[in-house]
């Protein structure tokens, strides 16, 4: 059996703890921000002493007040979990460092640090536990925090896109207890591990078929896949520059984390139908995505529109469902936060040159002229998205690629069709990234742009730039982050090793 | 689950649904909480079926050690102690909710959702 491990507990505490110690220093905002940075540079020493460990020894296990499973909660760590770990804890750090250089009205509120870094901590807290009701609750604190963060907003229609966000958010998290409600049903436990053992063993009931289509649901509209997205781009855009970063590079991918769970390991005799879903889901949210952010005139938005399209692209790799398919899932997941934030970071930094803080293409063509390094910047992350070779982007696109032609010549014909589709469908994103690119940091300034902040008014570009750094050396040596999705992906779909490691059997 | 368990969870969705797909956002918030109500009564309902004592009851005057136990089929303990935790979670969003929607009131001078739209393009 294996021991407790402190460590496992170390994402969610430094965060938590970090949160409560930034209430107690309401009145000193820039201690508050301080903090912040500190606590995500540790989180990010924890989240890589906890991947050395996992993928030495094995799935972590942290029984709360030692209760045993399946009765008692458990956090639970297998190396899915901290592939998203560690990819939340560098975008986090990221965020940090923006928010602390940050000019914005919303990030001098006393309570904006508390709320951050308790959003992160329910983040992390959503990838680490093993116990489906505790998800739920470590969602539903990132849906609260994340709204009141987004209605805090020095966008006056924040507000609105919140209170949407509130209403159809809260009814994804009531599909979720209804869905763990069935589950609870059916086998009379909630731990994940416990779950996958007896749905494999019994198969599990008409009811059992039921929460794996609510739960289904549930993460779709989590992250944001498109007949669920009307929230997305409205939420993404009116959001604080960092936050908006975190919300479309981390906060959807819980539903894709979501949705990988679901198919390997709580619903192995569903997964045939759900996978087909997927596929088509994730097809019409390309297309969908790419068109819409073609002819929408705001940089964030663009961007937002754009996160859905991307996110189509990991459900297409999820619903072929090889190991070598959910690695490139993987890989795609951990490549797109990267890029997404750092380019929402430098669409906040543009907007806030703007005297009306807007990032609408109307208000802030001719923007970046002055600033050649950030053009620069949103040049190289407009490429690693659009895939072109030198970048993360072209590796996470070749292997979603490699891994269709070998479903393809397995025998499966239709994978071709798909295959063809997701290609075409990803050459949208080059043209609407180039069109975005040449509106802000080519066509000459006008009168409007006489009424610009000066530069060192507008924010830092410190968090992009190492962020696009991360991108360009991600595309170079990208062998190890390859390597360990391939490990993780042939893991998860033989999960026999974290339910023992989880139950003790 | 029982009959009547059956019969109000079903009639609380279909009213929760309904509030829930109204214009007015002060019906759309009831019919947020009237769900929830609906989904925490479901979730009992599943877990409670064939309890017939309450889960950790123990007779005031206990003389032997066959009377401290209770007599039939207890219920399921897991389920309300995860209800309690519902509960407070669907009390924290509704008050959310209902503090939101008090200043979108004072910015949009209405409830009605379709004057919000400032954000269609």
């Amino acid at each position: 059996m294996a021991e407790n491990n402190w460590l496992v507990l170390t994402p969610v505490l430094t965060h938590m703890l970090a949160g409560l110690a930034a209430l107690f220093l309401w009145r000193f905002n820039h201690a508050q921000r301080l903090l912040g940075v500190f606590s995500g540079a540790l989180t990010v020493l924890f989240t890589i002493a906890l991947a050395i460990t996992v993928a030495q020894d094995g799935p972590q296990v942290y029984r709360l007040g030692g209760w045993q499973p399946p009765y008692g909660i458990a956090l639970a760590i297998d190396g899915l979990s901290v592939f998203f770990l560690t990819m939340v804890a560098i975008v986090v750090f990221a965020a940090m460092i923006y928010t602390w250089q940050c000019a914005d009205k919303g990030m001098k509120r006393n309570s904006y640090m508390p709320l951050a870094l308790m959003q992160a901590a329910a983040l992390n807290g959503a990838f680490l536990t093993g116990d489906i009701f505790t998800f739920f609750v470590f969602m539903e604190l990132l849906v609260i925090t994340s709204v009141i963060l987004v209605a805090g907003s020095d966008n006056p229609d924040g507000i609105e896109a919140a209170t949407k966000y509130l209403l159809i958010s809260a009814c994804g998290t009531l599909f979720l207890l209804v869905g763990i409600a069935m589950i609870y049903g059916s086998f009379g436990t909630l731990n994940m591990a416990d779950i996958a053992r007896l749905s494999a063993e019994t198969g599990g009931t008409n009811l059992t078929n039921a929460s794996a289509v609510v739960l289904m649901c549930a993460f779709l509209l989590k992250g944001a896949v498109f007949p669920f997205h009307f929230w997305q781009p409205d939420f993404h855009t009116t959001a604080p520059a960092p936050q908006s970063a975190l919300l479309s590079s981390v906060v959807v991918k819980v539903g894709v984390y979501g949705l990988l769970r679901l198919i390997t390991l709580l619903f192995p005799g569903s997964a045939e139908t759900l996978r087909l879903v997927l596929i088509v889901l994730g097809l019409i949210g390309i297309g969908f995505g790419g068109v819409t952010a073609l002819r929408t005139h705001n940089v964030k938005r663009v961007l937002a529109y754009s996160t859905l399209a991307q996110i189509g692209f990991m459900l297409l790799a999820i619903g072929w469902g090889t190991p070598l398919a959910l690695a490139a899932a993987l890989i795609y997941a951990f490549n797109h936060a990267l890029i997404k934030s750092s380019l929402l970071m430098l669409a906040g930094l543009v907007a806030s040159r703007t005297t009306t803080k807007t990032s609408s293409l109307a208000e802030s063509h001719g923007v970046g002229h002055g600033m050649p390094w950030v053009s620069v910047l949103f040049f190289v992350g407009g490429l690693a998205l659009a895939g072109i070779p030198p970048l993360n982007g072209f590796v996470s696109k070749l292997a979603i690629v490699q891994s269709g032609v070998d479903v393809a010549q397995s025998g499966d014909l239709n994978s071709w069709v798909w295959l063809g589709l997701a290609v075409a469908g990803g050459v949208l994103t080059l043209l609407y990234v180039t069109n975005t690119w040449q509106n802000v940091f080519q066509k000459a300034p006008d009168d409007r742009t006489a009424k610009l902040k000066p530069e060192g008014e507008g924010d830092s570009w410190l968090a992009p730039a190492l962020l696009i750094g991360a991108c360009v050396a991600l595309g170079l040596f990208a062998a190890p982050l390859v390597d360990a999705a391939q490990s993780i992906a042939m893991q998860i779909t033989q999960p026999a090793l974290y339910i023992s490691a989880v139950l003790g059997g | 689950m029982n009959v009547i368990f059956a019969v109000v969870t079903g009639i609380l969705f279909g009213l929760g649904v309904f509030q829930l797909l109204r214009r007015d956002l002060v019906k759309v918030a009831m019919g947020f909480y009237i769900l929830f109500t609906a989904i925490n009564l479901f979730f009992l309902a599943v877990g409670a079926y064939n309890g017939e004592t309450a889960a950790y009851v123990v007779p005031r005057k206990v003389t032997t050690l066959a009377e401290a136990v209770p007599q039939g089929v207890p219920s399921d303990p897991l389920v309300q102690a995860l209800l309690l935790t519902a509960i407070v979670i669907s009390f924290g969003s509704y008050a959310l909710l209902l503090g939101m929607l008090n200043v979108v009131a004072q910015r949009n001078k209405s409830l009605n959702t379709d004057r919000m739209n400032n954000l269609v393009r």
